[in-house]
């Protein structure tokens, strides 16, 4: 494989400790070498900003709902078409682009590495298919186990083991990463017509409340010693007043990792809801983020909302329903037989509307108001909040009071009155930025030890060099040049290959699948338990035997073994 | 002008050719070259046909085009045409007239699918039957035609006049299934027979000639009116989606 140096990088390499350092990187064979041997193919980098890939630690871009995303909206479809250009296929698509818009675009903001945020273990296979043409990133996929039938049992029975063997066989059979939990619980009601309100109060098929499916998720997760902590999508999203709910469900989370977060809340700006209705609704960021300083085993990612079309997608099936009766739209709405369930809706979330500005404010509160950035990372929640296209923007947001006043002064002007933004003085500096778009999403996913996140030797050679001098830049004055910058990379580099060159794709590509395989004793394999089998037999539409996603819907892939405690 | 297109009799006929650059719009510009995709391969269209063009013309209404020969599977004729003629001596095959906003096409022959989709404006006729999603919105839109007219003088398939939100409709002939679903403005008359019509429609008036089989049983029946000489049964709705919607049919059953 061609050896590439990079010389005169400005490096911030937050894992390793690098803040603001020019130096060399030389690369061969796809990772970070100590230095290349033979002529390499030189690249100066001129004092350019230069980071590690970007990773997406939430993002919905493979699989069933996503695609019905595309072909309920053809308007959206219609919107962001691109040209066949060298290497690049034709891309359509705005808020829900094709796989191929997906990864070009995404490859021009840095990104190098994906999660799907929320993957029905039985519609898997359509994800990994979708991954194998998302070919300038990583991917791993989070499978959902909220509505679980075989996990929710074994909790029920209150047998820990028996619910982390499950979910090990599971996560093999679908090629899974990690445990994600959407509403738990809810999206499981909603199956029958129903909700939950809160984290105790009793689903109306198991005899367990949500706080009993999180804890019990959780010290699964552990006993299989998954690289990623439980991934969970809190109750009652949306909904004023929610955020008492969110810290209820904070303060469940023991302290049970020492190397990473044992909870990674999502979304957290759709759960720091105040108020009893859409009347006094209100930012309640402040106790949210209160909640996240003192506990150091979460981290959560913002969920921005930014102003504008897009299309909101989750497996959260009852509230998805509540949108479609505040919009009386567009609305899909699906059940996944034993497991979970989804719903879609396009919004156009507006400047005018109070709710919206709200919304719009509360993101960014989170991100200033942890106060460590390693436990708030920046997302969208891709594309609910808004397409991530517009991540440069939520930086220069975060790195500039003055940008955030002149945009507060453009939307409703009752929300002053409602959030504590105008209030907060903070500005994120680079390196805050390094770790909330790349770093800490390494950690949180626990794929350092894959050589991700991080530009030592050993390393993946995953890396985006910005057009950006930091030292030539005022971030707090000049954000509309941290947003140029960081909209379009000079150099992205996948594997130790220029993967995109100043927003172009410039090869086809290829990525690889992570997925997990915790080594389970034969007492805890799952395949051959009676119980297990036939509650399979019984209320699956498919046999046990045609469940699991075959590796050839696998291309290039990577298991990670994990040993377990069962 | 005048343009005479003759399409060949191609090698592979199961091989759709996309021809949205035909329309009087495009030959106004002297310097276009006309391309057509066959297949996922694009080609000048002298590849495909044969054409001449007599005369000159300042504006896009001077300008007729007639389209002879094979062209069952020519698609997107006339899409987004903003004036002028187009003649089509056969049948022609889907999305012809896509988003039109004037001028004319006239169809000898039959359509196929998708025949005036989300037009906004100018006529269409069609001399044969016309093809399923006739005068609609495209799946998953919002809004199918806007305005305009288009007359068919046979039969149309399914999901007729879907999302319609403007202009009118005649069809001669009978509809397929669900003829003015999510119906939300403007006029259709069925001559003959509808099925499943106008569920779930919020706006708009459809007037059925012959009968209405498998009436949707959330509408409001209203009386009876004479219309044109006829009697008609009055309903209002959709009800189950709050609407507005005026339905008059001649004979109606409810499925049994
Ligand atoms: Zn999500």
């Amino acid at each position: 494989m061609a050896e590439i140096l990079l010389k005169n990088a400005y490096v911030i390499d937050p894992i390793s400790g690098i803040n603001g350092e020019v130096m060399d990187i030389a690369i061969s064979g796809g990772k970070i070498v100590e230095e290349v041997s033979s002529k390499p193919e030189v690249i100066d980098c001129q004092g350019c900003l230069t980071l590690p890939g970007g990773i997406d630690s939430h993002t919905h871009i493979s699989g069933t709902k996503v695609n019905f995303g595309r072909y309920m909206s053809p308007e959206d479809m219609r919107a962001g078409r691109t040209a066949k250009k060298g290497p690049m296929h034709i891309t359509s698509g705005y808020s829900v682009p094709t796989t191929y818009g997906n990864s070009y675009r995404y490859s021009a903001l840095g990104y190098t590495t994906l999660v799907e945020g929320a993957v029905a273990p039985l519609e898997a296979r359509h994800t990994h298919e979708e991954f194998k043409f998302t070919p300038l990133q990583d991917s791993c996929a989070n499978i959902l186990f909220d509505g679980n039938w075989g996990m929710l049992r074994a909790l029920e029975e209150g047998d820990i083991k028996r619910a982390a063997a499950i979910i090990a066989w599971t996560l093999n059979a679908v090629k899974g990463f990690a445990i994600k939990l959407t509403n738990p619980g809810g999206t499981e009601a909603w199956g029958f017509g129903k909700n939950v309100s809160c984290i105790n109060e009793k689903i109306p098929t198991f005899d367990l409340t949500p706080a009993e499916i999180i804890k019990g998720a959780i010290r699964a997760n552990e006993l299989l010693h998954l690289p990623h902590s439980v991934h969970l999508h809190c109750n009652n999203l949306g909904t004023p007043g929610n955020f008492t709910c969110t810290i209820g469900t904070f303060g469940h989370v023991p302290d049970l990792n020492d190397k990473r977060q044992t909870l990674y809340a999502t979304h957290v700006q759709f759960h720091s809801y105040g108020g009893t209705g859409w009347s006094d609704f209100c930012s309640k960021s402040e106790p949210v983020a209160n909640m996240v300083n003192f506990r150091p085993q979460i981290v959560i990612d913002m969920g921005q909302v930014m102003f504008g079309r897009t299309t909101t997608m989750t497996a959260d099936g009852p509230m998805e329903f509540n949108l479609y009766r505040l919009h009386h739209d567009k609305w899909s709405n699906h059940d996944v037989e034993l497991e979970t369930g989804s719903g879609i809706i396009p919004v156009n979330y507006r400047k005018k509307n109070l709710v919206n500005s709200i919304m719009w404010a509360i993101g960014l509160e989170l991100a200033l108001l942890v106060k460590n950035p390693w436990q708030c990372l920046l997302t969208t929640d891709n594309p609910n909040g808004a397409p991530f296209i517009k991540y440069p923007e939520i930086i220069a947001l975060l790195m500039s009071k003055r940008y955030r006043d002149a945009e507060f002064a453009m939307i409703h002007q009752d929300t002053e009155k409602r959030v504590p933004l105008p209030a907060i003085d903070r500005e994120l500096d680079w390196h805050d930025i390094a770790v909330m778009t790349r770093a800490g999403q390494a950690r949180a996913l626990g794929i350092t030890d894959l050589g991700k996140g991080y530009l030592m030797p050993g390393a993946e050679a995953d890396i985006a060099i910005y057009p950006i001098k930091t030292d030539e830049i005022d971030p707090s004055a000049e954000y509309e040049k941290i947003i140029q910058g960081f909209a379009r990379t000079e150099y992205t580099i996948k594997r130790g290959r220029v993967v995109s060159r100043r927003g172009d794709a410039i090869i086809d590509g290829e990525n690889t699948t992570f997925w997990v395989k915790p080594k389970v004793p034969a007492a805890y394999d799952i395949q051959h338990d009676p119980t297990f089998m036939e509650l399979f037999e019984r209320n699956y539409s498919v046999r046990m035997s045609n469940y699991p996603v075959q590796e050839e819907y696998l291309h290039r892939n990577h298991c990670i073994e994990t040993e377990t405690d069962l | 002008m005048n343009v005479i297109i003759t399409f060949r009799n191609h090698e592979n006929p199961f091989i759709p050719i996309e021809a949205e650059m035909i329309t009087p719009d495009a030959f106004l510009e002297e310097k276009n070259e006309i391309c057509v995709a066959v297949g996922n391969r694009s080609y000048p269209l002298s590849e495909v046909a044969d054409f001449s063009i007599v005369g000159e013309a300042s504006s896009v209404d001077d300008i007729e085009v007639l389209i002879r020969g094979d062209t069952s599977r020519v698609k997107r004729v006339g899409e987004y045409m903003s004036g002028g003629a187009i003649t089509i001596e056969g049948d022609i095959g889907m999305h012809c007239g896509n988003f039109m906003s004037g001028g004319r096409i006239e169809i000898l022959g039959s359509a196929d699918g998708w025949l005036g989709r989300e037009m906004k404006g100018g006529e269409i006729i069609c001399h044969g039957d016309a093809g399923d999603y006739c005068a609609s919105g495209y799946r998953g839109g919002r809004r199918g035609m806007r305005g305009g007219s288009v007359e068919v003088f046979g039969s149309v398939g399914d999901f007729a006049c879907e999302h319609i939100a403007g202009g009118e409709v005649l069809i001669h002939g009978n509809t397929g299934d669900f003829a003015c679903a999510e119906m939300k403005g403007g006029t259709v008359t069925i001559l003959g027979d509808t099925s499943r019509v106008c569920a779930n429609m919020s706006a708009g008036t459809c007037y059925v000639y012959g009968s209405a089989v498998e009436m949707i049983p959330t509408f409001e029946k209203k009386g009876t009116v004479n219309h044109d000489g006829v009697l008609f049964h009055h309903f209002r709705g959709d009800v189950a989606n709050r609407g507005n919607g005026d339905l008059y049919t001649v004979h109606f059953t409810y499925l049994q």
